[in-house]
């Protein structure tokens, strides 16, 4: 290893604080609501997974809080908090110097997010440079250490993005969200546009990477399956909203929310009796208008007619997120009656 | 690497194009090219210009070659810039009044446009990364405006304003009466005040389009991935609009303004004729009304020439910027 | 009273406020251009000594050339030959780049290339020096004869155009899947690639008519149109050979000027619209644009504006 390793190291006795914390967001696009009051807090080394379907609002979520939004998105309403301080609405250079050294962003695309006509190289000295004093020089020596780190040559800096593999371009994206040694890496969907090789190669990479640097981290997808390994603590995102958030483990042994159950259902496991896939019937709401009360009642198959004084709520009340167990919060009427 | 083989092998051949449809443009025209042209000239000139039959005959055909005699003669003469003698100027060769005259066109065209170009690029560049700010707010409309007019109304109108009324330009010419040609500072001061106006005039009318252009690319790029992280990575935002929005952004743009070499030389017509300014397009159009038909058409094969060899220049430019290119 | 029926297109383009201010503008013009004979009251070439090179007033509304012609005269019957000039080569141009780029982007292969070749020769060689020259090879410079010029050495542009529309379309499913049904290729160009581009090709169209417009009157202006009719290039042409402006006479080269100057913006507003339209994104930010504006000027702009947004 070089000397890249800091001398922190995660320290499991410490009482962990919370690094990130979204209370009560709201973000616009337009005149649509995006993202509808939701909260999620994320506290030192801890591994957050945020799942939900194309078009539920998790990567204007991961915008949000680096608040690197584009027009016409705006934040409505609610709070971003970095260790304790509220980003909304703070002036551009003090963002500007939160941005990365304190929290990074793993983007989704690697070839969409390297600038075509820079050396890879050079986009890491970009990142150092805007923080501290460095000289060209050393940055990329820098450069080529982390590169090393995420096992590419380190004589690859003077690359160009379009000359290096998929698998290589993700990798150099993380080397460079970790360059400044941020507390908080969001990744948004950073396995999703590679094969399933790269991907469990990629997730290996990070695990070990989260291991030595010890930051925490807010990953984004849409494949449940792979929070379920990776992730300690798992939020279910559903139009905009949160419905479910529980421990991983918790949350495949106990899962409360009616999309949550579907959403596990979704993919068969490897090993074991023979069992009939269910998705989800119906697809997720439009934005601009959505469900009355519930959002997912018209998919939900515990809301009937049949049941009317249920029904009344879950087509006109929007449910609330309450504790069901330690650490487990579920918004649903369903559940919300049965704990009566 | 190959794209830009392809693209040298393409313009050589364009040339070739150049020169043969220039060749077959007198006859193809229907008629004894030389006795429709002979028909257009005064008896004066005729006798004052005893060799002009012969010149014609050599340069037109109409002879009792063969037309592909004709055709390796004509490349043959070619090859030693050897255009015949001008009629309008008669016994001054051709090659010598393209000579004399193409510098100020190159001169004009060269420096003019590219300011625009890039004033043009850098006022887009500005107005798409701030939207809603002073420069998209009032910049942009005023180039547009300005814009919208013919070039050669904007022209005219330059003259008359600034040129005559308010007296602040030189309004003719390339170069004052009391100058003579050479490289002393007295004659080059004098060139760059007369060409003042004329690049004024070519600038406003033309940056517009760039701005728009730019402008539009802009903001397309704006939503690209790249810049978002660029912004995340917390850079400063003019190095975000310079680096990474922009010098992608400028990539279209770019090929655009090479597309535009045609067009710039056709505008450099209409400029030289307005303002008088001695370069290739206003000798070329004094020669085809006068019927120099050897001048007319040296000018029109070396006017398509320098417009390949831009061509080939902004591909060169293309390769530096576009790192994507060198490995195509 | 009952509701005109107002083809959607146009509707389209009267919403949009760029193209509703161009063909508004442009109608005018044509009309005007149509009622030529009834609203000038002399003759464009009538010769007059007495009345030389005045100024505009009531009796002369545009003012009056060096030999006495009535400008206001010129400058409307001129709109006649310039328009159809202009209209008639536009059409034939977009004509011939429609057929050759979408058949060339379509059909690929040997076909394309040598399309692809022949349009960059066009390109390359500069347009005006070219029909500078031609021009002055042919002597008989009447209407049929400059519409075919011109597009001639006009199609080459939207061709290419075309061509790159075409290479997007062809890929798409509605397309492989007639051929897949085994329709001949002169069908699906014309039967479904092209309707799939009319907004381009109507786009196109727009484009190489102000171009055609100004080429003309470029070329009449430099003198070498019919000069014996009346356009706006010929009234230029005389106002510069006769260097009225040298003498300080604005009148006759302004109006011809500012008549072409205007019917050209009229067709970019056009343009401006029509891309407009078929390109969402800078639908968005245009009401954008309208409500900031709206803001300034008072409350109840923003509500006219959204409203129509």
């Amino acid at each position: 290893m070089t000397a890249v390793v800091p001398e922190r190291m995660v320290n499991p006795a410490r009482e962990t604080k919370t690094l990130l914390e979204l209370r009560s967001l709201e973000v616009d696009y337009g005149h649509v609501r995006a993202v509808d009051g939701i909260d999620l807090s994320i506290a030192e080394g801890e591994i957050v997974g945020l799942a939900g379907e194309s078009g539920c609002g998790k990567s204007t979520v991961a915008a949000a809080a680096m608040q690197v939004l584009r027009p016409p998105g705006r934040i409505a309403g609610g709070g971003v908090y970095f260790q304790g301080e509220n980003l909304v609405g703070r002036d551009s250079e003090s963002l500007r110097r939160f941005r990365w050294r304190n929290v990074s962003m793993v983007f989704q695309s690697a070839m969409n997010a390297l600038n075509p006509v820079m050396r890879v190289g050079d986009q890491f000295v970009d990142a150092m440079r805007a923080h501290e004093r460095i000289d060209r020089k050393r940055a990329l020596t820098r450069a080529g250490e982390l590169l090393d780190l995420v096992g590419i040559d380190p004589r690859r800096v003077r690359a160009y993005p379009h000359e290096l593999s998929g698998g290589m371009r993700q990798r150099v994206i993380i080397a460079i969200a970790l360059a400044l040694n941020p507390e908080l890496i969001i990744m948004d969907e950073p396995t999703t546009a590679l094969d399933v090789v790269v991907q469990r190669e990629i997730l290996q990479q990070i695990e070990a990477l989260k291991r030595d640097f010890g930051f925490a981290v807010l990953f984004i997808t849409h494949d449940l399956s792979l929070l379920l390994e990776f992730a300690d603590r798992i939020a279910i995102m559903y139009a905009g909203e949160i419905v479910e958030s529980a421990p991983a483990a918790r949350l495949v042994e106990n899962p409360q929310h009616p999309y949550t159950q579907g959403l596990l259902r979704s993919f068969p496991p490897l090993r074991g009796p023979l069992e009939r896939l269910t998705g989800i019937p119906g697809s997720p709401p439009d934005l601009a208008e959505p469900p009355s009360g519930c959002r997912f009642h018209p998919r939900c198959p515990h809301c009937s007619i049949d049941n009317p004084a249920l029904y009344a709520r879950q087509t006109s009340e929007q449910p609330t997120l309450r504790l069901v167990e330690p650490n487990h919060l579920v918004a649903c009427h369903l559940v919300e009656d049965a704990a009566l | 690497m190959r794209w830009f083989a392809r693209r040298l092998a393409f313009y050589l051949f364009a040339i070739w194009v150049a020169l043969t449809v220039n060749f077959l443009l007198p006859r193809l025209m229907p008629g004894d090219p030389v006795a429709g042209l002979l028909q257009h000239l005064s008896p004066a000139q005729l006798s004052s210009n005893p060799g002009l039959i012969e010149t014609y005959r050599a340069l037109l055909g109409g002879g009792n070659h063969s037309i592909w005699s004709d055709y390796v003669t004509y490349l043959h003469r070619i090859m030693h810039f050897n255009f015949g003698l001008s009629t309008s100027n008669y016994p001054t060769p051709v090659s010598e009044v393209v000579g004399r005259t193409l510098p100020y066109s190159i001169f004009l065209v060269g420096v003019a446009f590219l300011l625009a170009f890039v004033i043009g690029t850098l006022v887009g560049m500005v107005a798409g990364w701030r939207r809603g700010g002073l420069v998209d707010n009032v910049f942009v409309p005023v180039f547009m405006t300005i814009g919208a007019f013919p070039a050669f109304f904007t022209a005219l109108l330059g003259l008359w304003i600034l040129g005559l009324k308010l007296n602040w330009f030189p309004i003719q010419h390339a170069y004052g009466n009391d100058v003579t040609p050479g490289f002393n500072w007295a004659f080059l001061s004098s060139v760059g005040r007369h060409s003042e106006l004329p690049i004024l005039v070519i600038v406003a009318a033309f940056a517009g389009g760039w701005v728009l252009n730019m402008r539009a690319v802009m903001i397309n790029t704006i939503g690209e991935d790249y810049v978002t992280m660029a912004r995340a990575k917390g850079l400063r935002d003019r190095r975000v609009m310079t680096w990474y929005a922009g010098r992608n952004a400028i990539l279209p743009p770019l090929n655009g303004f090479a597309a535009q070499f045609a067009t710039a030389v056709g505008g450099l017509v209409f400029i030289e004729f307005i303002f008088s300014y001695p370069g290739a397009g206003y000798t070329l159009q004094n020669a085809i009304l006068g019927n120099d038909y050897p001048l007319a058409q040296a000018i029109l094969v070396t006017l398509s020439v320098c417009v390949i060899f831009a061509n080939l220049i902004m591909d060169i430019f293309n390769l530096i910027l576009d790192p994507r290119l060198r490995t195509a | 009273m009952s509701r005109i029926h107002v083809p959607a297109w146009l509707a389209l383009l009267l919403r949009n406020p760029k193209s509703r201010i161009g063909l508004v503008i442009l109608a005018f013009i044509v009309v005007i251009a149509l009622l030529a004979p009834l609203i000038t009251v002399a003759h464009p070439n009538d010769f007059n000594i007495l009345a030389t090179r005045q100024s505009p007033s009531w009796h002369h509304l545009f003012g009056t050339t060096d030999q006495g012609s009535d400008i206001f005269s010129q400058v409307v019957v001129g709109a006649r030959r310039s328009l159809l000039l202009g209209a008639a080569a536009a059409a034939l141009a977009t004509g011939i780049a429609a057929i050759l780029g979408v058949t060339a982007g379509y059909m690929g292969g040997l076909v394309d290339d040598v399309v692809n070749f022949v349009t960059n020769v066009f390109l390359t060689i500069p347009a005006i020096p070219l029909l500078v020259v031609v021009a002055g090879f042919i002597k008989n410079r009447g209407m049929g004869t400059m519409v075919l010029v011109l597009a001639l050495v006009l199609w080459a542009f939207e061709a290419r155009v075309l061509r790159s529309q075409a290479l997007t379309l062809k890929n798409q499913d509605f397309v492989l899947a007639a051929k897949a049904a085994g329709e001949p290729t002169r069908r699906i160009v014309f039967g479904e690639l092209m309707p799939n581009m009319i907004s381009r090709v109507a786009a196109g169209f727009v484009l190489v008519f102000y171009i055609a417009l100004l080429t003309d009157a470029g070329l009449e202006f430099l003198g070498l149109g019919d000069m014996s009719k009346t356009s706006w290039g010929v009234t230029l042409y005389w106002a510069q050979t006769n260097s009225t402006v040298l003498q300080g006479e604005w009148w006759p080269f302004f109006f011809p000027g500012a008549a072409l100057a205007l019917t050209v913006l009229s067709l970019v507003l056009l343009l401006a619209g029509i891309d407009e339209v078929s390109n969402p994104r800078l639908r968005a930010e245009s009401t954008e644009r309208r409500r900031v504006f709206g803001r300034l000027f008072g409350g109840r702009l923003v509500a006219r504006a959204e409203g129509s947004a």
